[in-house]
């Protein structure tokens, strides 16, 4: 009876997997996570596609059994808690098909009737809210509609914890907007929340704490406004000085990298003599000893970029010992791509 | 809304069109076939023309009695066109149960929410032995209605012990196919156990018929359990009668520990 022995800490947490494994076949998918998700927050997984997000979802759900490991989902194991656990859990699968033959309406009615009770006029308000018409038949609904449906059907009985596997999947910009709103009114209302993306945008905005999975290993576990501190910054200003003036303040400022100048010729109306351009990337907390630094510097410009988490978590993919490049590359790859969608 | 089996009334009314359909079919093939009795198959003509076919294609084809009512709608009717239509729709149905719902993604969401993978399975399996017994039932009240206008001569009582052979080969079959789809997750393989169990049924059932060297093969037929003793004419062993549901509910059975105890959805 050893595994019932919890510490505090996992008592508080409302997810809490060790030493996860799944292998399908011969192949390992999930080579041993560990995380754990503390009540009332909001808990995210980034990572490329094929990373282990949606396994690991499933294996809270019971539709997949882990191979190693132990998984605790509200204190319970769900390989043996059953449909009342699951009751509790709001789940959006990261791909959602929905039967096209029936109203939206009569599909979440039935999702209702094996789930936990919905209150009256719950369903017809988060509509309202996602601007979704209940009444069309699925198959004729757009992906970004469908996937309003799967919002619904996950959010609707109100559960303890929502199990959310790329959830802002298809929608458009204002109902991204609203989908997060929803995330804080739940959390705010008690719910703990489990999301993936492999947008950082998404899990910026809603929440408190990250996972990075990638090739079925956590790479960092870190919260949100860690990740910005870590995060690297894009410095650039135009001061009245030589180069080498500048060089030399920004030598002395801890996390500067990639300092590139420009010259600006002296015929330009910046007063008298030199003047630069320069560009920076500033990682890590050192937004200080910069600004000190170029107090002493005649600054025409300043602008001091928000931290690109993204960029941050690309360092931290980078920053794995890489068994070969051929696995880091595609990872890199789709985080690009989302970036150029963003 | 608060309905005791979610599952099989969302399967029931997910499903009557396509009930409706096959009752259609039945409708036709029984309406196409009994009214031809009195003229094709009552008549010493038929008899004749039977007596000129190979015996072997005879008794592959069931039609050694063809030329009573009762031979004549078990040889067309339960023998043949119901055997093939029921066949179809109980596999298909069968099939789309566990295997095919999971090949269109749509099991793995039903199994996050409040209910069991027995249920799934048995409130499935219900369905489909409740859309055998409205169409069974339907069979049943236009073979009788026929009976009279017909001059088929067939008995009720041995009619409906004939039914329930009828539903409990259809059964069969559907049930062979949730399981292979609980098993593999494949609608493909359950197509075709639950085809392969009626087809091989029905070959044996022919090729047993022929000699005494492969007469051991209407052991493994279960169209022959069900029909070897032709039960519209002679009245249904009981044996038979309770072994093909009993089958059935063990195939289920099995069903059920093949899908708690597999991965969904890869």
């Amino acid at each position: 009876m050893s595994t019932e022995v919890t510490s505090i800490e996992s008592d508080l947490a409302v997810v809490d997997v060790r030493g996860l494994r799944k292998s399908f076949g011969r192949r390992e998918v999930l080579h041993g996570i560990d995380f754990s998700v503390p009540a009332g927050s909001v808990f995210g997984v980034i990572g490329p596609n094929g990373a282990g997000k949606t396994t690991t979802m499933r294996c809270l759900l019971d539709i997949i059994r882990p191979s190693g490991g132990s998984i605790r989902v509200l204190g319970r194991d769900p390989r043996t808690a059953g449909p009342a656990l699951r009751r509790r859990i709001g789940y959006l699968p990261g791909e959602l098909f929905l039967e096209g033959r029936v109203t939206g309406r009569r599909m979440l009615e039935h999702y209702a009737a094996i789930s936990g009770p919905v209150r009256p006029g719950r369903i017809e308000e988060l509509a309202e809210r996602l601007d979704l018409d209940l009444g069309r038949h699925a198959r004729k609904l757009s992906k970004g509609n469908k996937q309003k449906l799967g919002l619904i059907q996950a959010f609707m009985h109100e559960p303890e914890l929502l199990v959310l596997d790329e959830p802002t999947s298809g929608l458009d910009p204002l109902v991204q907007q609203e989908f997060l709103a929803m995330v804080r009114e739940a959390q705010a209302a008690g719910t703990t929340v489990f999301l993936s993306s492999h947008m950082l945008s998404e899990i910026q905005q809603a929440a408190d704490e990250v996972a990075i999975l990638r090739d079925g290993n956590i790479v960092t576990v870190s919260t949100v406004d860690a990740l910005r501190e870590s995060a690297v910054r894009t410095v650039r200003f135009t001061a009245a000085e030589s180069p080498s003036d500048v060089h030399a303040a920004l030598s002395m400022v801890p996390g500067i990298r990639d300092v590139s100048f420009q010259e600006i010729s002296p015929a330009q109306p910046l007063g008298p003599g030199f003047a630069v351009e320069v560009s920076a990337k500033l990682e890590g907390a050192g937004v200080g000893s910069l600004v000190r630094a170029l107090a002493r510097l005649d600054l025409v410009e300043l602008v001091i970029e928000e931290a690109d988490l993204e960029e941050s978590v690309l360092t931290l993919y980078e920053a794995v010992p890489v068994e070969t490049t051929i696995i880091n590359t595609p990872a890199r790859r789709s985080i690009r791509k989302v970036r150029s969608h963003v | 809304m608060s309905s005791p089996m979610p599952l099989l009334s969302k399967s029931m009314t997910d499903s009557w069109r396509s009930t409706l359909g096959w009752a259609a079919g039945l409708c036709g093939a029984i309406l196409l076939y009994l009214p031809l009795y009195p003229s094709i198959g009552g008549g010493t003509q038929m008899q004749q023309m039977i007596n000129a076919l190979p015996a072997e294609m005879t008794k592959a084809l069931n039609y050694e009695q063809i030329a009573t009512g009762p031979g004549y709608v078990q040889a067309t009717v339960f023998g043949l066109y119901g055997y093939l239509l029921m066949t179809i729709a109980t596999v298909a149905w069968g099939a789309a149960a566990v295997a095919g719902d999971e090949e269109a993604g749509q099991l793995e969401l039903t199994l996050a929410h409040g209910v069991t993978r027995a249920q799934v399975v048995f409130e499935r399996a219900l369905g489909i032995a409740l859309r055998i017994l409205v169409l069974s039932i339907l069979v049943f009240v236009l073979v009788m209605a026929l009976n009279g206008p017909s001059q088929l001569q067939i008995d009720a009582g041995k009619l409906a012990g004939t039914m329930a052979l009828f539903a409990g080969l259809a059964l069969l079959s559907g049930t062979t196919a949730l399981l292979v789809g609980a098993l593999t997750g494949r609608k493909a393989y359950a197509l075709g156990a639950g085809a392969g169990i009626a087809v091989l049924g029905y070959l044996f059932n022919a090729l047993g018929k022929q000699s005494n060297s492969t007469e051991w093969l209407l052991n493994l037929s279960p169209y022959h359990w069900a029909y070897g003793n032709s039960p519209l004419l002679n009245g249904v062993e009981i044996s038979a009668a309770w072994g093909l549901p009993a089958i059935s509910a063990c195939l289920v059975l099995a069903a059920v520990v093949a899908l708690r105890n597999r991965d969904v959805g890869n």
